[in-house]
């Protein structure tokens, strides 16, 4: 044992004072003294500590990190020689687990406790596991961004800060589900709501505060995010990481293993958010017509989320609904009448009937448009002089199963137009049907959109449809007003859209709140029966199938090239990327990749290819580090397999990605 | 049960040859769209023909005389119907609409499968009069139906039940048939019935049993215009009867059934749409090289996704201009979203690409010798249209490319935008269909018991679902669920055949199966598709399926010969399970749906090492680390040293 002494005192063993500071790294913090030798086990040297420290506490989460050389005592049978500590050493005894904020992908700020001491990969997997999300390794941490605007700081306060900071997750077992929710959420309300947070859509973000947020102007902005990702193979401790700095939690890797709805509610719902983002902050371009679909989804998610319609509402088979509509009809009539009525009724279809003022475009006529009896029955529309001649042919009959239904409505205007484009076998006939009021055109308009669908009004999702389209007409009363006129107060998110949110900033300059929602209702009727899941699914497939999808950029500068370069690093490629003009050099696919070599010397990343094509570049944007991490990364995703379930091969990714860490 | 549905099948097929001619007597090939005309009535020949594949079933043999009786009746009725039916007007629209209702309630809520010949005469719309009274007399009447349920307080349920039951039936009751001359590649024709519900999956399974052709994927339905000199083949899961509804009455449109390459390329060769390298010839070169794996792994990073990937895909085409004799060129781009143009003075950015066409509403057709129908630039055109319409009109958009590959990635690349994941099920369905043809072929051979030959076996199938589509992972469970979804409604379909009377074909499934799960194979097996289809082929040693790109030969281990193939299977991972699971009917070996790695194991060689890349050294001072993908570390480390001097340099 350690600090044998004489009885004048001298101490005859080789023993020595070792000074460790209790605490987080703290100059101030208070310390104790401990004699030891270097043959002193870890193990015992934190016994010692804790008795002098002689209070009453769980330590066990406690451990030693060693200041000068960054690094954790981590192992309790070495001897403080093997560890190679002196006297001199600055020693900390403290937590392991500390508190951080998280910002998820959902831009809300969580409080939780995360390991400081485990590599981040594993630190990310055990954040995951009680966040509940699957396969953690496709996720990663990144330094908050420098924060520039300090002026805002009085916003900042207001915002609601989640806390599953004590919350403790027994480990092993995955954790049971209980009321729906992952167990240890079920503790308290507060952890409840946490959940909520976590596995239900955001509604969107307030249009100003989208316009104020920094957005990417090029491709070499678009590299700064990537700067930031903090390194997999090393503990937070060793990154500089101190308790309560703020970290962003996303999706590193864009390569989604096994997404499933039923399982992943919060994966689904974070990757959705991320998604949305992307695209709402204009880190990922897309054409209008997609950024309109990408709205309508939004929309849709929205409500469903809001009405709190979580689970499979909706989205039934279409024939099953028509016969079961059917069948209680004709329950309801076998009761009483005859069977010849209730194959009437059976056949019978709701019509619509009504004066109406109808438009054809024609060359060369100047007419306008023109009061009808108009006819809808089933799927066909036919449209008579007068109502007295109902009877006999109508002037024009129109099928408009497989048309066109584009609304064309100015509430303040009072002009409720639908705008059919009809197919036929000589080509397509545009008409237009105005009608007088609201009511009117809901009716018409929705019975419209089943027709071109091939279904008629005696559709269940009639009446819907009919209400969705005044409710979106309302919409337009509230929000359309113009630019600037935004509704507030509860009412407006009660209300559920404001265009603006939906869409990234440049179609808010491009285009009036009233010219969007027109084009966001035309998208929604395709995606209106979607569940709460399928529609996230949509949005995030619709992700996916950008061109620019999941492609992380890189400042480089290629050996033998004088400019800087953009790689793009994606899930089965490398992109060469012309800084200028951003257009595509040439194009690697991993498949093809032999070996990868990084010389962390000149920070020079060298990559050999089949038919020895040699890539060699440096880093300018980011550390080679990251790169070399995105590629290792991406190699090791690939050798996912689903038999093997959840279970990670951790070595494997640390040896793809790591290496660099024993410089 | 075999010899009777046999004869049935031959006495049906004269039965339909008399209607060709009949058809060819009024001198007009395939059938009208379903306009409110009344004329149209007159290729109504339809003759309950599934319901005549339940009636089987139920009748045995004894009443087939009396059936076929009424099938003769049937056709000479509809002869009267259609002189009648010229002379109609349309005013009787209403009248017999309702009588027809009424008509049908008579049947319909029998619950009978025995009598629904008469019902299964189907009305191709409302235009027509209602046919005479229920012809099937000598069968055995059914119970008055509605009135056991208006009687009593019966259970409720009970009650549902049976009017479901009686929906059901007046749901088939209506399903329109139509008879299709299909033209076949030498010239001649064959007359099909077609229901509404048949995919055109369906039809050519019919075609491949009429043709004993060898079934590859390769065969299709094509539809022609001459009018417009435009073409398309069928996608298989497209509804047929939908399709040819849509034609006008007067139409010069065919149908053939041919082989067309071009129909799964994609599958064949992915990196010709894939990876393709415009202007390179040496990458075209090493592109045809790429091997079987590296496709499968591409094919399944393209479609196996959480979204199918779309080709990457721009260039110049030519536009002709709506309604013009011009063309323009312009530079277009696909997405999945459809079809953009880059506008004058922009940039290909994707935030100023104007939209040109989305995918919802047009198919895609090949344009025919339009350099001389409309001057186009090249004879490389394709052409996107509403399916409704027949004739010229500006909303018809021809483009034309350059060559004929592009041509042939355009297509390929919007059917893929289109269609997505649907392609590729329906291309596995394809190559199980012609897997499970050359086996049986084999089988047939061997095996002379085999009771009931697959080209005289009936029209199978005909009561498949629409877009009830087995998602089928793989072949086997493929070729399984299929014949699952089949014994209830058409015993006598072959593949039904092969589950329920031949067990000897079971055992040689299971032999093959167990191929599959040598105890001491590698744990990077790389089982797909390619290897079952070469391996069910294999108990005749004979043929094999021609369809499947993989390497040659029986043996099941895909790694090519190497020097450092050691320890395979010492990491852990979990190898694929050795013990077998069966749980198919029948005793059938059915492989998990998890079977298959869902993702490609990394990149290209299939050696996987154990041990994975150099451990990081630790020595300081040595500054530079190599990695390679796991599986070809030895490669790695060799080049290694070179390669690091080389970097220092």
């Amino acid at each position: 044992m350690a600090g044998m002494k004489t009885a004048s005192g001298d101490y005859i063993d080789s023993s020595w004072e070792l000074r460790v500071f209790v605490g987080e790294e703290d100059p101030e913090a208070e310390s104790v003294t401990l004699r030891v030798t270097g043959e002193s086990h870890i193990g015992g040297v934190l016994l010692k500590i804790v008795e002098q420290i002689n209070r009453k506490q769980d330590w066990s989460d406690h451990a030693i990190w060693w200041e000068q050389k960054r690094q954790w005592l981590l192992q309790t049978h070495w001897t403080l020689d093997k560890y190679g500590i002196l006297a001199d050493a600055r020693l900390f005894f403290g937590p392991q687990h500390r508190p951080v904020i998280l910002r998820l992908p959902n831009r809300r700020a969580l409080r939780l406790r995360a390991s400081f001491s485990q590599p981040l990969f594993q630190a990310v997997a055990a954040i995951c596991r009680l966040l509940s999300i699957r396969h953690p390794e496709e996720l990663s941490l990144l330094r908050a961004p420098e924060k520039k605007e300090k002026k805002k700081k009085e916003k900042e306060p207001e915002e609601e800060l989640y806390d599953l900071s004590k919350v403790v997750l027994a480990g092993g077992v995955a954790p049971a589900l209980f009321r729906g929710m992952p167990a240890h959420f079920s503790d308290s309300a507060q952890t409840e709501a946490c959940y909520h947070m976590l596995s239900r859509p955001q509604p969107p973000p307030d249009p100003l505060l989208l316009q104020r947020l920094p957005r990417p102007s090029s491709l070499s902005d678009k590299t700064q995010l990537h700067s930031r990702w903090l390194d997999s193979s090393r503990c937070l401790m060793q990154q500089g990481i101190k308790a309560g700095d703020v970290l962003w939690l996303r999706f590193k890797y864009y390569s989604f293993f096994d997404l499933d709805p039923k399982t992943d509610p919060v994966r689904l719902t974070q990757l959705y958010e991320q998604a949305r983002w992307d695209l709402l902050l204009e880190e990922i371009d897309c054409t209008e017509e997609e950024m309109m679909v990408f709205a309508a989804l939004q929309y849709h998610i929205n409500k469903l989320s809001q009405s709190g319609e979580v689970g499979e509402p909706a989205g039934t088979d279409p024939g099953l609904d028509d016969l079961d509509a059917a069948l209680s009809n004709l329950e309801v009539k076998l009761e009483g009448s005859a069977p010849t009525d209730v194959l009437d009724s059976l056949t019978t279809i709701p019509e619509l009937k009504d004066y109406l003022r109808i438009f054809r475009p024609r060359k060369l006529t100047l007419k306008g448009y023109r009061q009808h009896w108009v006819v809808f029955k089933e799927t066909t529309l036919s449209y008579y002089k007068s109502q007295d001649e109902a009877p006999g042919d109508p002037i024009q009959q129109l099928n408009l199963k497989g048309c066109e239904v584009v609304p064309d409505v100015n509430v303040s205007g009072q002009k409720f137009c639908i705008k059919l484009l009809v197919p036929s076998p000589e080509g397509m006939s545009e008409i237009y049907l105005r009608c007088q009021d609201e009511q009117q055109y809901a009716r018409w308009m929705a019975g419209c959109r089943l027709a071109s669908k091939g279904r008629t009004m005696a559709d269940s999702s009639y009446a819907s449809e009919v209400q969705a389209i005044l409710a979106f007409l309302s919409l337009q009363r509230t929000g359309g007003g113009g630019p600037g006129n935004h509704p507030q107060g509860p009412d407006a998110s009660a209300e559920g859209l404001n265009p603006y949110g939906l869409v990234a900033p440049r179609f808010q300059r491009k285009f009036k709140a009233k010219q969007l929602t027109p084009r966001i209702l035309e998208a929604h009727q395709n995606v209106a029966q979607l569940s709460l899941a399928e529609a996230q699914l949509r949005f995030i497939q619709a992700w996916q199938s950008l061109p620019d999808f999941g492609i992380s950029y890189v400042m480089v500068r290629f050996k033998g090239s004088r400019k800087d370069e953009i790689l793009g690093i994606a899930n089965n490629r490398l992109i060469r990327i012309d800084l200028a003009v951003g257009d595509v050099v040439k194009t690697w696919r991993f498949s093809n990749m032999r070996q990868w070599n990084v010389n962390w010397d000149i920070r020079q990343v060298a990559i050999e290819f089949d038919e020895h094509i040699n890539v060699a570049f440096s880093c300018v944007s980011a550390s080679c580090r990251i790169v070399h991490e995105y590629i290792g990364g991406y190699i090791f995703l690939s050798t996912r397999e689903r038999a093997r379930g959840e279970e990670l091969d951790e070595d494997l990714f640390l040896q793809l990605t790591g290496g660099h860490e024993a410089f | 049960m075999g010899e009777s549905s046999e004869d049935i099948d031959q006495m049906f097929s004269t039965l339909l040859g008399e209607m060709d001619l009949l058809t060819q007597s009024l001198g007009v090939d395939t059938l009208p769209p379903p306009d409110p005309n009344p004329p149209r009535a007159e290729f109504n020949y339809s003759v309950g023909f599934k319901d005549l594949n339940e009636s089987l079933n139920a009748l045995e043999d004894q009443d087939l005389e009396a059936l076929m009786a009424d099938l003769v009746a049937d056709i000479s009725e509809a002869e009267q119907r259609t002189i009648q039916a010229q002379k109609e007007s349309s005013q009787n629209q209403h009248h017999s609409a309702s009588l027809q209702a009424s008509n049908v309630s008579g049947a319909a809520p029998l619950g009978h499968g025995t009598n629904v010949a008469a019902t299964g005469i189907s009305q191709y719309e409302d235009d027509l009069p209602p046919p005479p009274a229920d012809p099937v007399l000598d069968l055995p009447l059914p119970p008055p139906p509605p009135e056991p349920l208006s009687q009593e307080e019966e259970e409720a349920q009970a009650k549902a039940d049976k009017i479901k039951l009686a929906l059901e039936k007046l749901k088939e009751a209506k399903v329109k048939k139509l008879v299709v001359k299909v033209h076949m590649d030498d010239n001649s024709t064959k007359s099909l019935m077609v229901d509404e519900r048949q995919l055109a999956r369906d039809v050519l399974d019919n075609l491949f049993e009429k043709t004993h052709c060898d079934c590859n994927v390769d065969w299709c339905l094509y539809e022609i215009y001459p009018e417009l000199q435009i073409e398309r083949f069928f996608e298989d899961h497209e509804n047929v009867v939908e399709v040819l509804s849509d034609w006008t009455r007067d139409t010069e449109n065919k149908v053939l059934f041919l082989q067309k390459e071009e129909k799964y390329a994609v599958f064949k060769n992915p990196q010709n749409f894939y990876l393709d390298n415009r202007g390179k010839k040496e990458s075209k070169e090493t592109n045809e090289k790429m091997n079987a794996k590296n496709k499968e792994s591409l094919l399944e990073e393209s479609f196996c996704g959480t979204s199918i990937i779309v080709p990457e895909l721009e260039g110049a085409l030519y536009l002709k201009e709506d309604g013009k004799k011009s063309w323009k060129r312009r530079y277009f781009l696909l997405r999945a979203s459809g079809i953009y143009y880059v506008p004058k003075g922009k940039t290909k950015t994707s935030r100023d690409l104007a939209c040109f066409i989305q995918f919802e509403n047009v198919n895609i057709y090949y344009g025919t010798q339009h350099k001389m129908k409309y001057k186009a630039p090249t004879d490389y055109c394709f052409v996107l249209k509403h399916p409704q319409i027949q004739k010229e009109s500006q909303y018809i958009k021809y483009l034309c490319c350059d060559d004929a590959r592009t041509l042939n990635q355009w297509v390929m690349g919007i059917r893929i935008a289109k269609y997505g994941k649907t392609l590729y099920d329906n291309y596995q369905r394809a190559v199980a269909k012609a897997g499970l043809a050359s086996r049986w072929t084999n089988l047939g051979t061997v095996n002379a018991a085999a009771p009931a030959q697959p080209s005289t076996g009936p029209i199978n199938g005909t009561a498949q679902p629409n877009g009830q589509m087995p998602q089928a992972a793989h072949f086997v469970t493929a070729v399984l669920q299929e014949a699952q979804t089949h014994p209830e409604t058409s015993k006598n379909s072959y593949v039904s055949h092969l589950i329920s009377s031949q067990p000897e074909t079971q055992v040689i499934i299971e032999t093959t199966g167990l191929i599959f799960y040598p105890v001491n194979q590698p744990t990077f097996m790389q089982l797909r598709k390619g290897k079952l289809s070469r391996i069910r082929s294999q108990p005749s040693g004979t043929t094999r399926s021609q369809e499947y790109p993989g390497p040659a030969g029986p043996q099941v281990q895909p790694a090519p010969p190497r020097p450092v193939q050691r320890s395979w299977d010492t990491r852990g991972s979990p190898a694929m399970p050795p013990k077998a699971k069966g749980t198919g009917s029948g005793g059938f070996l059915v492989l998990p749906d998890d079977f298959l790695p869902p993702q490609p194991p990394p990149p290209p060689s299939p050696l996987d090492d154990p041990e994975l890349p150099p451990p990081p050294p630790s020595r300081r001072g040595r500054q530079e680390a190599s990695y390679a993908p796991p599986c070809q570390q030895a490669r790695g480390i060799n080049v290694h040293k070179q390669q690091m001097n080389k970097i220092n340099e």
